[in-house]
């Protein structure tokens, strides 16, 4: 019932979006605002398979990469449960020692007496010289003997952070950049030349960065921005899947594209309205 | 009179009072001994030394944070979740030896998995000290945790 009344909201809000948006095209003074920045500003309203009952969606402006001033080129929604959570600073604490911890295996490795060459000889006889009483030269005793309670190699701090924590890491780590300003969605990488110069500048005009991370929606991205981005260490482009907590806190700016941020979006969505008992099971190893 | 007069003297003149301790300890010329020994030990505290010549200090070279592999750490460590759903993060730790990927245990276990992993390969030939250490680690470690261990909720 709620349900039906709320999408009975959404759809008189989409009405009275696009009378807006009627308005707007057709008087000049508004048209003259546009024209400086962009002529047709594109406004689109969601229609996602799940949703938002609670929030409201969050409009981003969307931005261009194909001038070093900024123009918006329109409006877009994200959805709240996605983007706009409570940032939740323990959660993402967690998940980064987790991202650190799981793929971290120690290889420090000493050798006990039984590992260490030799010793197996008495070095002097037990009674009669006045020296104290030794059975081996690789005795932990010894310089050079071996070592008792040392490191021992392949040592594994590896354990599965939980399917929802690592999702509501993702969520959290999002939300917070996306409150502070720090998260910008461009509708696409084109860039006009394949100048780090430019890129730079760009970064810098805009108040992004210094470090910025780019996130695609497939392997491939521009040729001009990967040329850029290849001696700017610091400004990394990676596919939507590729995205983690530990990379977004690194990097200041986060710039995702705007099938990117729909991707993200969708597949968050769907892990937050599906049955996850799989995903949530204990870990075991003969199931990767 | 005699009274009358010491009190007059009294009200005008005081004699300064001094009191006077016995000083005998400090002033007590003490005996030095080994006069021209020089002490070798430095208890100037933690500091390189100054005198002599001085402990050198390492020349400062601050790491790099973004190389590549340190810009892009953490990469596919969501995969389950953002990919397709085929493939567990594990599977992306591509410079991690396949026989210690995921594994979480004791020594004991991981060296059990490592040596059951390696058999079937040619290490046992190849490399037959390692191979002999791993089973001689294995019998120690076994005899230690089930016959000199007491079994309780924590195993090891």
């Amino acid at each position: 019932m709620s349900f039906s009344l709320i999408n009975a909201i959404r759809k008189l809000n989409i009405s009275t979006v696009s009378q807006i948006r009627l308005i707007s095209s057709g008087s000049t003074d508004v048209s003259n605002i546009n024209s400086h920045s962009n002529s047709d500003l594109n406004v689109t309203q969601k229609e996602w398979k799940f949703p938002p009952q609670f929030t409201k969606p969050r409009e981003v402006w969307i931005e261009n990469l194909d001038s070093i001033d900024e123009k918006k080129l329109g409006l877009f929604e994200l959805h709240p449960l996605v983007y706009a959570v409570l940032p939740r600073i323990d959660i993402i604490h967690r998940n980064v020692i987790w991202q650190r911890k799981f793929r971290w295996v120690s290889w420090a490795h000493t050798k006990t007496r039984a590992e260490v060459h030799g010793g197996g000889r008495k070095p002097w006889p037990q009674k009669g010289l006045g020296r104290a009483r030794h059975g081996s030269i690789r005795s932990p005793l010894w310089r050079g003997g071996g070592i008792v309670h040392g490191p021992r190699s392949g040592k594994t701090h590896f354990f599965m952070l939980p399917f929802h924590l690592r999702i509501h890491g993702l969520t959290s780590t999002l939300s917070a950049k996306f409150a502070q300003d720090d998260l910008h969605v461009v509708r696409n990488l084109e860039l006009p030349t394949e100048d780090p110069e430019y890129l730079a500048e760009l970064i810098e005009k805009r108040n992004w960065g210094p470090s910025v991370l780019i996130v695609d929606d497939n392997d491939y991205a521009p040729r001009n921005i990967t040329v850029a981005t290849e001696n700017l260490p610091h400004v990394n482009i990676i596919p939507f899947y590729g995205l983690n907590v530990y990379s977004m806190l690194k990097h200041d700016t986060l710039i995702i594209t705007q099938t990117a941020a729909e991707r993200i979006e969708e597949k968050i969505l769907q892990h937050l309205h599906s049955n996850t008992m799989p995903q949530q099971a204990k870990f075991k190893l003969n199931q990767v | 009179m005699e009274w009358l007069s010491s009190t007059i003297l009294k009200t005008f003149w005081r004699p300064t009072v001094n009191t006077i301790r016995t000083r005998y300890h400090a002033d007590k010329t003490r005996l030095v001994r080994r006069y021209g020994y020089e002490e070798k030990i430095w208890s100037g505290g933690l500091m390189p030394r100054s005198e002599g010549r001085r402990l050198p200090i390492p020349e400062y070279r601050p790491l790099n944070p973004w190389t590549q592999r340190r810009a892009l750490f953490g990469q596919n460590d969501y995969i389950d979740i953002l990919g397709s759903g085929e493939l567990h993060p594990i599977k992306t730790l591509y410079t991690v030896p396949s026989w210690i990927k995921g594994v979480s245990g004791h020594e004991y276990h991981i060296l059990l998995r490592k040596k059951k992993m390696f058999a079937r390969t040619g290490a046992p030939t190849i490399r037959p000290t390692k191979w002999k250490e791993y089973e001689k680690r294995l019998s120690f470690l076994y005899r230690k945790l089930n016959r000199k261990t007491k079994t309780g909720p924590s195993p090891c």
